[in-house]
């Protein structure tokens, strides 16, 4: 929060034309505090997006069958835009104008669902949203990429989960709050609104220090490969990578639907605030966690980091398999914590490192959120289906086995990345 | 740049803050989709204020006080808790209104579950106040109660908190 009161300070006076001689460090403080904000207003958006869209469109008295097909179509969006999305970010000089116009497209989205919940402009927002949240992903890494040097992206991947976390967590508070308080509608007035201070931190990273070579994961003087999947398809460390990303959010896509159900069982005075507990507690700890796991990540290298990640994700399941009390399920949420810190920083590092020189970073990065979204997409379904079956500690320990799997498919066959340099 | 920039914030930010003028509490707007029809006169008797029907189709006017649309609608406890909204409404063979599936509890839309409760604990306007649905359950007794799922027995949570199923063959054909 800090550095936006800082950003608001700025904004107040008219721009002043930088001399020609500024100092770059000046200016890149400057940048990176504009990239700071972007991070967090960003996550403040897409917090509206998602599971709230089928409360909003209950209470506009959507059927359940309408209300799945706009979801299911969302999630194919979600999935099919991931890899065009990172090979137009990589083909393009200006990450920022890229970024910048996802931030309106989600903002109009948004306003689209607050105006006319009527079903095509529904779908329109929906596919919007999708395309415009694959574009912004690879955006923001480029832009990361691209303003620090190589050596320091770790500390600044870290910078931007910890200020996407903090959004996420304030404004998961805040749209609640302002659900109850006004209507549904109003959290998509809000959602639309935050892109103000989004677009203006945005606009505070100067464009010219992003360097596009460096935002692609390419070499200086020399040209990308002609194939757009070079770097890609034969690259082993980013195919266990992707594999084990699958069995990641295979097993920590239902967990939190799986144990807000638990919660709504258990307690019905506390239910909803120990559920909101359950999604703002992990915010919390990526946000205290993750610059940690940036800088350590240069230390320690990659390796031993992203173990502990995948690691807290079977405990976590097993955790809520075993534990009855939903105030110590709130506790354990601490886990996911952990894993969430450690995969925001290295998702991004990882490509990047496994892709230096091939000029696809957003290309694999893409192909990586692909992966993720495959993973999701089925484990929901899969999850749902066990726990109507056989319950939810049968699915709670179905899921610990997927991730650990993940944790054996990392330590027998992810090398480290780091860099040798180092 | 500059000016396209602020030029299509402040377009934006006019829109968004006429959004919130014109959003009156349109989540109670009502929608024609699950009538409740309340004890109606005898049908068929199209009041002289009515346009004429077109030729040999009978028309019914319920008065905005005595029915209303459900679907999307809160219910609360007689206590005043919020109880979750009407999803869905299940009729049996005959056309009898059987259950309403009410989506319970949550928060942002994580963690809230489906439940079928009787028909008979729902009462519409109970206290006059028009749109105002309420239930004769408690939320603890919702919490507990097995979820909703289609194309499964219709578990029904009745007004005393017990659970029955509707029996064979009672299914909606639908599901």
């Amino acid at each position: 929060m800090q550095a936006y009161e800082e950003l608001g300070s700025d904004v107040h006076h008219p721009p002043v034309p930088a001399p020609v001689s500024a100092p770059v460090r000046a200016l890149s403080r400057h940048s990176l505090r504009g990239l700071d904000g972007f991070n967090f207003f960003i996550a403040n958006i897409q917090t509206g997006f998602g599971p709230f869209i089928a409360v909003y469109l209950t209470a506009q008295a959507w059927t359940q069958v309408d209300i799945g097909f706009v979801l299911t179509l969302s999630g194919i969006v979600a999935l099919a835009c991931q890899v065009p999305a990172g090979i137009l970010v990589d083909a393009a000089t200006h990450k920022r104008t890229i970024a910048a116009i996802a931030a309106a497209a989600i903002a109009v989205s948004a306003l689209m669902l607050a105006a006319w919940p009527i079903l095509p402009l529904v779908l329109g927002a929906e596919i919007l949203h999708g395309v415009a949240s694959c574009l912004m992903t690879p955006a923001i890494a480029a832009i990361s990429l691209g303003l620090v040097a190589s050596h320091e992206i770790g500390e600044r991947l870290g910078r931007n989960a910890r200020y996407a976390s903090a959004g996420n967590g304030i404004a998961a508070v805040l749209m609640g709050a302002c659900g109850r308080l006004f209507s549904n509608r109003a959290v998509f007035v809000l959602t639309a609104l935050l892109a103000v201070p989004a677009l203006i931190a945005l606009f505070h990273i100067r464009s010219r220090e992003i360097d596009p070579v460096r935002a692609r994961g390419g070499q200086p003087g020399t040209q990308p490969h002609q194939s757009l999947l070079h770097g890609i398809a034969d690259n082993r460390g980013l195919l266990v990578f992707g594999a084990g990303m699958i069995l990641f959010s295979l097993a920590n896509t239902p967990m939190l639907p799986l144990v807000g159900a638990i919660m709504t069982m258990r307690s019905s005075q506390w239910a909803t605030v120990l559920i909101a507990a359950c999604i703002v507690v992990p915010q919390i700890f990526v946000a205290i966690l993750s610059p940690w796991v940036g800088r350590r990540s240069e230390s320690w290298g990659r390796r031993p980091l992203l173990i502990l990640g995948f690691a807290a994700l079977p405990i976590r399941g097993v955790l809520y398999a075993l534990i009855a009390s939903p105030y110590l399920l709130v506790v354990v949420q601490i886990l996911d914590g952990i894993s969430a810190a450690v995969l925001g920083v290295m998702v991004p590092l990882i490509v990047a490192d496994v892709t230096r020189g091939t000029g696809r970073y957003n290309a694999a990065l893409g192909t990586v959120g692909a992966a993720a979204a495959i993973g999701a997409a089925v484990s929901t379904t899969l999850a749902g289906y066990v726990n109507d079956r056989l319950g939810s500690t049968v699915a709670f320990l179905g899921l610990a086995g997927v991730a650990l799997l993940g944790v054996i498919l990392m330590l027998l066959f992810m090398p480290e990345t780091r860099p040798a340099e180092h | 740049m500059r000016p396209v920039r602020h030029a299509i914030v402040i377009t934006m930010a006019v829109f968004a803050g006429w959004l919130v003028v014109v959003d009156s509490g349109s989540d109670n707007m009502p929608r024609a989709q699950t009538a409740v029809v309340a004890p109606a006169p005898a049908p068929a008797t199209p009041p002289p204020a009515t346009a004429p029907a077109p030729v040999g189709t009978p028309t019914a006017v319920l008065a905005k006080d005595k029915a209303q649309a459900i679907l999307g609608k809160p219910v609360t406890s007689t206590k005043d808790e919020a109880m979750g909204r009407i999803v869905d409404v299940i009729v049996d063979k005959a056309g009898t209104t059987r259950a309403a599936i009410i989506d319970f509890g949550g928060f942002l839309g994580v963690g809230s579950r489906q439940i079928a409760v009787d028909w008979a604990a729902l009462h519409f306007s109970p206290t006059g106040q028009p749109e105002r649905i309420t239930l004769d359950l408690t939320r603890d007794q919702l919490k507990s109660a097995p979820q909703y799922e289609k194309g499964k027995p219709v578990v029904v949570l009745e007004g005393s908190g017990h659970t029955q199923p509707l029996a064979e063959g009672e299914y909606p054909l639908d599901h």
